[in-house]
């Protein structure tokens, strides 16, 4: 029976659902990549200049446009009039985080293709498919003195998109769990630690002849620091909203405790997406010696625990208002 | 000249009979299943000693609109006179606004797929000085519209005889619809 003032379904509506859980994920995994792929190539490559790149590189600039795109195509589709979509790119509102996202994706997006382009630069020449490109290739290559700049520009474009999406939840003061100064930098890191896993996977499953496992032992060195930092960032980002005033007490409390969520939270998200993977730092890659298989499925449960926060902290904030 | 429009709900003159209600969806065409305005009974205490109060739900017209400012192409927008409105053209429904406020009054009109709330009746019926549906079909007239400027509006003179609360007012979006308290009924 509905009360006599009519349904009430309206107030506890979920208004974002599963596509911005995914987009989320993935511009996360995009910068991630891109940003991992950045920092083998600065730190791991003897010469900047080499024409074989490490396996991390080439599977970091080919995850970040892919991802990127894949991401935009599902938020676009999520809207609720996807052909309008074109008013995000002709009106700006520079208070509006969305539509700051928005620059910084028109940044970011053509430096990743044009990354990727070079990259493979010898495939794309190879095939007479790809010939258009190859004056772009050209024209990018003739910059090539100002190679170092563009990466530092793009690693920062990385990190605006990595970030912008925790500004996009923590800009809303209506919603306790989203609206915490932490998320920008709780969800920057977890992109970095997803961005480590999705390298390593693609590098070992198509760029396999490039591998070097020095690099990939730098990368999970790195990945245990990522993942050391953000269990601190959880605990700081929880007690942060029992300490704020309002209905953040209330709300946090409820998130972790109650229904589905909470198990979510406790078992995907600790247990699955940071135990399991220090586990296996601790049991099988004790001083990081390289096993394939371990790496393998570590890195899969590594970006599964990821893309469980990104629902997590979706779907909670939505339900649990205090 | 610029208008500063108030919207007074007495909760001491409120029956629930949801004209209000009923009113608004006939006035703005509001699909059957959403909502611009509602008025929940809230019944409180022990029988016999139950009490009764009344809470309206709709758009508090912000003069700090959270929803205005997190809007990517500028479709929530808000007036010379400080009302809030949406341009359907330029709303892309990405929800962001409903996401943003913080007391539930905007939706998606599953018809026309654009985001709505209250918008104070202003194109229909404001505009041509006229008050909004539901302050003109209130029985009991609970509601009271007008223009704080003008001091011999019943809405100045109201503000200035009772006491009245702000809904959500520590968030410091500084709403232009007020209640009165309700003063008996209510046992806690």
């Amino acid at each position: 029976m509905s009360p006599m003032w009519g349904s009430v379904e309206q107030y506890s509506a979920i208004h974002w659902s599963w596509a911005i859980a995914i987009y989320l994920f993935l511009a996360g995994l995009s910068a991630g990549s891109i940003i991992v792929a950045l920092l083998v190539k600065w730190n791991r490559h003897e010469r900047s200049n080499s024409s074989i790149w490490d396996a991390m590189i080439k599977a970091g600039s080919v995850v970040a446009p892919m991802a990127i795109f894949l991401g935009l195509f599902i938020l676009v589709i999520d809207l609720g009039r996807p052909l309008s979509f074109y008013w995000l790119l002709i009106r700006y509102n520079v208070t509006s985080i969305m539509s700051l996202g928005v620059l910084f994706l028109l940044i970011y997006t053509p430096i990743v293709v044009v990354f990727m382009l070079l990259v493979f630069e010898r495939s794309v020449i190879k095939y007479s498919f790809f010939a258009p490109l190859e004056s772009l290739i050209n024209l990018v290559k003739s910059f090539h003195s100002y190679a170092k700049i563009i990466e530092y520009f793009l690693f920062v474009a990385a990190l605006c998109v990595g970030s912008y999406t925790g500004f996009l939840l923590s800009a809303l003061y209506a919603i306790p769990l989203w609206n915490s100064p932490l998320l920008p930098i709780l969800f920057l890191t977890s992109s970095l630690s997803s961005g480590v896993a999705v390298n390593i996977l693609i590098g070992l499953l198509f760029f396999k002849s490039t591998i070097n496992t020095e690099s990939i032992k730098y990368l999970l060195v790195l990945d245990t620091r990522v993942i050391l930092t953000e269990l601190p960032l959880l605990g700081l980002f929880f007690i942060g909203l029992f300490y704020a005033g309002g209905d953040a007490p209330q709300a946090a409390k409820m998130a972790l405790t109650e229904g589905f969520w909470a198990g979510i939270f406790w078992l995907g998200v600790i247990g699955v997406g940071l135990g399991l993977p220090l586990l296996t730092v601790i049991v099988a890659l004790r001083s990081h010696v390289y096993r394939v298989g371990y790496v393998v499925v570590n890195s899969m449960v590594v970006i599964l625990g990821v893309l469980m926060l990104r629902y997590y902290i979706i779907y909670a904030g939505q339900i649990y208002l205090g | 000249m610029e208008k500063q429009y108030r919207l007074i709900y007495d909760e001491n003159l409120c029956i629930g009979c949801q004209a209000c209600n009923v009113a608004c969806r006939v006035e703005n065409s509001v699909p059957d299943e959403v909502y611009r305005v509602q008025v929940h009974l809230h019944t409180q205490g022990e029988f016999p000693n139950l009490g009764m109060s009344f809470e309206r739900l709709s758009c508090v017209m912000c003069e700090n609109p959270p929803c205005v400012s997190v809007c990517p192409t500028n479709a929530s927008f808000q007036s010379k006179d400080g009302l809030v409105h949406i341009d359907e053209r330029a709303c892309i429904t990405c929800k962001y606004c409903i996401l943003a406020c913080p007391y539930h009054a905007r939706f998606v009109n599953p018809i026309k797929n654009v985001v709505e709330k209250c918008n104070f009746c202003y194109e229909t019926r404001v505009s041509k000085e006229l008050l909004p549906a539901c302050v003109s079909i209130c029985p009991t007239d609970a509601l009271s519209f007008g223009d704080m400027r003008q001091k011999q509006s019943l809405v100045h003179q109201k503000s200035h005889k009772e006491v009245l609360v702000f809904p959500k007012a520590h968030l410091g979006t500084k709403p232009k619809v007020a209640f009165i308290p309700n003063r008996k009924g209510m046992k806690s």
